[in-house]
Formats: structure tokens, sequence, C-alpha cells
């Protein structure tokens, strides 16, 4: 298989959206929104469908598709059968997806959690950017309230492209460019031998490098913006302090990088990162695949 | 007999206290001036009380304010509130460790913080198995046996707070290499603690190597109740106690008051107290819900009273002159320095790191401060190691620390991590 024309692909626009299809009770409104986004960035609609191909299946797709707008000659539907996430990732990269939009619970059970469920899976896994939707719906999600998590990370210019570039299709009306403050080992190293002074001298400077870097990524940006982007610094453990930033803005769309390492049970058990999102989602969850390494 | 302390026995106390906090803030203050760490000007203010200097050149006025061979309910008192603190310490060194972030930084933090573990455990292990002697220990099996397990641990461990203190100051905090760092001394500070729980067990067992099974098997049941269901249970909990009790007087104590359950629960089952606090510390500092004010309070108030305490003890109880053995402390050093810089750098190429980021990431993890001084001060305690070998390892805990920042700095000269 020729993956070369994934290599260094930027994460938007979206030309192609994927859509994962699993005949739930939520299938009409998921179409629907794939419809609405695929119109929006005038992108191509991909519906996937693992598992066995009946002709009650594809009665019912048939229906869907026509109660969600979509023509069938528009869409490119693919059956195929095997393990659901390793199967889906794979059709993602041999159809370039852009764009896998998934629907999925805001919270799931803890044996649901720890065992993982597609979705969740398939966000820990995409080589492509995936869209969460906790809540879809026939008339389409809408995301006014954005929050993008500014992380140190040479993915995040490209997250924040991307995110802009989402607003700018989705008539989104603020984005907040939410930054993690946390440092390791800091309030022990403060109270050891910091002065009053020299400890809010510390901390100006770790609010003031947080500052720079959000500043330096918006003037870097290349997608045109014309929406309000607010800067926000928070404090708290990377992962919880944006899931809760984000409930907390009753943010409509949070957005992230994708994760840099392999994420596993164990980091389930030990849950750092984008694990905290994904255990409870506080909003739509856009995870953004730059394919950059970070270690580049 | 009375149990209780007499009218002079409580001034004594009192005195001996104020003494001892007072003069080694002043004394830390200075050496501040000097970047040298504060454990440093703590140390230098129990050596001059302690018998090396106090005691030798004014015999009475030591005795009269640390009379620990004289006045046996003085005494009780002070080991008493020493013992306290090493476990208040153990409790907030276990609240900076974060396991997810070891997870976070990936391969090259796993690959580095084994590095740094195994093969300084190795050198300490095959030196002393081998040559017990050059320590002065007498190789009767189970001495040998657990002496030489002490000093592999001794050798792997790190400090976390000496590390992040010369991380700041070289502005690479953030970075790749600050983060490896960070986390390999938090898999090497978990993992080393670990270790010498089942060394003092062991130890306080009379040597009986025939309960190590045991012994591990407890410390694992411990560490694992403590971290899947105590961690679950002190997420659920500390919501409620930040909002529902006192600010931030009910963090506080229920914070404490859990170290010390856990402390008693360990030492209980013969395991030392240390471990239960050390797991404590990092189940209640894992919490997403401990705010950071209260994290910093709690860092305040152990680092400011029972630190200064404990190190400032170290010296009350050893004449570091009498027992400076050079060769000893030369040993230490060389093995120090070997073992954790070429575990850690190895291990950082492992992880894919460049030879002169590993042989800074090594430099960075080889401070080992004041975890070095605890763990030592509680081997010594236990018998397991006599005062040269003690000397040897406060020396190395010292030279490591003052050694770290200009021997990264030097490896990280074209770094485009070093800012400054």
């Amino acid at each position: 298989m020729d993956y070369t024309k994934l290599k260094n692909r930027p994460s938007w626009p979206f030309e192609t959206i994927g859509v994962a299809i699993a005949f739930s009770p939520r299938l009409e409104s998921i179409l629907c929104e794939a419809r609405i986004l695929s119109e929006r960035f005038n992108a191509n609609l991909v519906l996937m469908h693992i598992g066995d191909r009946t002709r009650n299946k594809e009665h019912k797709l048939s229906e869907l598709l026509a109660k969600a707008g979509i023509k069938e000659s528009a869409v490119r539907v693919i059956w195929s059968e095997g393990e659901p996430v390793q199967t889906l990732l794979h059709l993602c990269k041999l159809n370039i997806v852009d764009l896998l939009v998934m629907g999925a619970m805001k919270k799931e059970n803890v044996l649901q959690y720890y065992l993982g469920t597609v979705a969740r899976k398939i966000s820990r896994k995409a080589k492509c950017s995936v869209l969460l939707l906790t809540e879809p719906n026939k008339e389409g999600s809408r995301f006014r309230k954005m929050v993008v998590n500014i992380a140190e990370s040479p993915k995040t210019s490209h997250t924040l492209n991307t995110a802009i570039y989402f607003a700018r299709h989705n008539k989104s009306r603020e984005i907040v460019a939410a930054s993690e403050m946390h440092q390791p080992g800091l309030a022990m190293t403060m109270a050891e031998d910091s002065t009053a002074g020299e400890a809010s001298r510390i901390r100006k400077e770790i609010k003031e490098g947080a500052h720079s870097m959000v500043n330096e990524l918006l003037e870097g940006c290349k997608e045109e913006c014309n929406i309000e982007i607010v800067e926000k610094q928070i404090t708290g453990k990377p992962g919880y302090a944006i899931r809760a930033f984000a409930a907390q803005k009753k943010a409509d769309l949070l957005v992230i990088n994708s994760p840099d390492v392999k994420y596993g049970i164990i980091d389930r058990i030990f849950t750092h990162g984008m694990e905290y999102i994904l255990e409870d989602l506080p909003c739509n969850l856009l995870i953004v695949h730059s394919r950059v390494n970070p270690a580049e | 007999m009375s149990y209780r302390l007499g009218h002079s026995d409580l001034i004594i106390l009192l005195l001996a206290i104020a003494t001892m906090l007072i003069l080694s803030r002043i004394v830390a203050e200075l050496g501040k001036r000097l970047k040298l760490p504060v454990v440093m000007g703590e140390l230098l203010v129990g050596i001059v009380l302690g018998p090396t200097i106090l005691g030798t050149m004014f015999p009475e006025v030591f005795s009269f304010l640390f009379p620990l061979q004289s006045n046996e309910k003085v005494a009780y008192a002070l080991d008493g509130i020493f013992s306290l603190s090493v476990i208040m310490l153990l409790f907030v060194a276990g609240m900076e460790v974060e396991l997810p972030l070891v997870l976070r930084q990936g391969k090259a933090a796993i690959s580095t913080g084994f590095g740094s573990m195994i093969i300084p455990f190795f050198t300490g292990f095959a030196v002393a198995w081998f040559a017990p002697e050059i320590f002065g220990i007498v190789d009767t099996g189970n001495n040998k046996w657990i002496f030489s397990l002490f000093l592999g641990t001794a050798l792997s461990i790190s400090a976390l707070p000496v590390i992040a203190r010369i991380l700041m100051d070289m502005n690479i905090f953030k970075t790749r290499i600050g983060m490896i760092i960070i986390a390999a001394a938090m898999f090497n500070d978990l993992v080393g603690w670990l270790i010498f729980s089942v060394i003092l067990s062991l130890s306080g067992n009379g040597g009986d190597t025939s309960s190590v099974g045991y012994t591990i098997g407890y410390v694992i049941a411990f560490g694992a109740f403590m971290l899947f269901i105590g961690r679950i249970l002190i997420n659920r909990a500390l919501p409620w106690i930040q909002t529902k009790l006192s600010w931030p007087g009910g963090v506080l104590a229920m914070s404490l008051g859990l170290c010390l359950l856990c402390a008693a629960f360990t030492e209980s089952i013969g395991i030392h107290a240390i471990l239960g606090a050390f797991i404590a510390g990092i189940a209640i500092g894992d919490s997403v819900h401990l705010r950071e004010q209260a994290r910093e309070i709690i860092h305040q108030f152990v680092t400011n009273f029972f630190a200064p305490l404990f190190f400032v003890s170290i010296g009350l109880k050893v004449n570091f002159i009498e027992n400076f053995d050079v060769s000893i402390v030369l040993i230490v050093l060389v093995l120090a320095y070997i073992g954790k810089v070429a575990g850690a750098g190895l291990g950082g190429i492992a992880g894919g790191l460049k030879r002169n980021d590993a042989l800074a990431v090594g430099f960075g993890l080889n401070a080992r401060g004041a975890m070095e001084i605890i763990l030592g001060t509680l081997a010594y305690n236990a018998g397991i190691i006599g005062k040269p070998v003690f000397v040897a390892l406060v020396v190395m805990a010292l030279v490591t620390s003052l050694t770290s920042a200009p021997l990264m700095r030097i490896f990280m000269k074209d770094s485009p991590e070093l800012k400054q």
C-alpha cells in the first residue's frame, strides 16, 4: 500500500471526511452531521462500515442516507470485515481521510473505559484528525465557542491552524487558546529556598513563557482569522485542566493535539494527558493529527 | 518513673529545637548567596552544633543543649521529632512523584529511568559484594547481602528537588531534556524507595532472607492498594474536603493524617514507616483535585520545619572529622559518578538521545541531594552501614549536587535547549 501521499500531508483543509458507521440509534444524526460538515468544508464523504454486508443493512443505510439528505451517488460506501479498530484505521489511510467523524458517549462506564470502545481506541491511534461528537443532531452541531489546547509541541501550530480553519467554516464566534501551566516539582523547589520575591518572579516567568508561546503561535498562523482569539492560561495537570476549563467555559468544541506516545491500558490506570479528556468528554472533541513527528 | 517531660527537660527540648531552626535558616540563607543548596547549610549547622565541633570544643554546652546520651527523656522526645521529620520528608517527596509524567515522556524517559537505576545499582552491588572489606563490612553472609543491596540502591537514587532547582536555574525545565531528567528522577525515586523499604525490613528481621518474599509481597500489595483503590478514594474525598471543611486546615489535617496512618500501617506490618508515607504522598500528590495552594502549604510546612530539624540532627549524631575516611569517600564518589552517568547516558542513547544530551541527562540525574542523605541516615540508624560509609554518602550527596549544573552546562553548550 502506498502511504507516501499521507506523509507530511497538512492537517487542513479537510478534503475527505470519513464516517464510521455502526448502525446505532444515532446513525441518522451522525450522517446529518457528516453531510453538513462535508458541505461546510466542501469535502468528499466516505462512509465505512466494519461488519457483515447484509441486504438489511444496505436497505437501512439507503433509507438513512435519504433521510440525512445525502445522495448515494455523492458518497463512497465501503463495507469491510475484520477487527473494527485496525480495519477502520487502515481504511482511513487507504482513502486518505483527513477527518474521521464519529459519535461518542460523553462518559463510558468503568469497564468500557478500561477495555476501550471503538471511538476511544480510534482517538488514540488514528493517523488522521478525529472529530468525536457527543450529541450529534440532525440540524448539525454548532461550534460557536471553541477551546484550543496550546501545548508545548511542534504539533500545536498545525492544531491551531486547523482549529482556525474549522472555526472559519463553521462560523464560530470565539476561540480560546488555552495553555496549561504545570511544572512538576515546582512547589517543592520553591518551598525550599525561594523568597516571596523569587517565588513570584518564577511564577511570572512561567506565565510570560506561556504567553509568548501563544503569541508566537498566533503570529505564525497561516490561516486567515477574523474570529476573536482569547488567550488563557490555566493551571493544573495537563489534560485534566483543559477538560475542566472546556466544561466550565461551556465550550462547543475542544481542539487538542494527537497524542505523542502510544496510549495503552496503563495510561488509563495512571491517567494522564488526553486520557483525562477521553475519560469524560466535556464537549465535542477534535483531535488534530498533524502528521508531524514530535521528535523532529 | 514519670513519663512526662520535666520542667527543665521541656526547656532544653524547646531550646534545642529553636537553636536548630534559627541557626539552620541563617546559615542556609547565607549559603544561598553563594548558590549553595539549603541542605548544605542545615548539615553544616548540625556539624557545628554536634560532636564534630561543639562537642569537641565545648562538651558541656553540647551535652546541655543536646543531651542525647545523658537525658533519656529529651533524647526520646528528639528522636520522636526526628522520626516524624523523616516520615514527613518522604511524604512530600512522594507528592512530587508523577507516574503519568514518566509514561507521557515515552521511550527516552523510560529507558533513561531504567538505565540510571540498573547500572548504578549493579555497580554498587557488585563492588560491595566482591570487596565488602573496603567499607568495613564483615562478611557474615546476610550482612554482606544487605549492605550490597543497600549500596546499589544508594547509588541509584536521585534527588528530585535539587534536580528541579538546577533545571529551573538553567532554564531548561520545560525542554525535552529537562522533562526526561525529571521523569527519570521520579522513576529512580519510586523504585529506589521501594527497594530500600525491603532492605530496611530485611535488616529489621536481623537479615533473615527467608522472609524476603513476604516483604516484597507486602510492599507490592500495599503499593497496589494505595495507588489503585486509595487513589480513587482520595479523588472522591479531596473535592469534598477542600470545599466543605475549613481551608486550608481541612486538607492539611486530612493529608498529614493519612500520611501518618499509612506510615503506622507499614511500620506495623514490618516494613518501615517511610514506605507508607511515601506511597501516601504519591496517592495524594497525584490527585488532580489537590489544589496547588494546598500542595504549597504542605511543602512549606514540611520543608521549613521538619527538614531543618532532620538535617541538623544528622550532624548531632556523627563526628564528621573522626569518621571521614578518604578512601571510602573517593570510592563512593567514583562509583556514584560512573554508575549514574553511564547508566543514564546509555539509557538516554537507547531512548534516542544524542551522545552529549544523554551525558547531560546523566550528570543532571547524578545530583543526589537530600534524598541520599535521608537514605543514608535511615541505613545508619538501622545499623546497615557504619559511620565512615554514612559520612561518605553525605559527602557524595553534596558533591554530586554541587557539580551537577556545571557539568551539565559543559555537555549542553551546543544544545539549542540551553537558552542561556
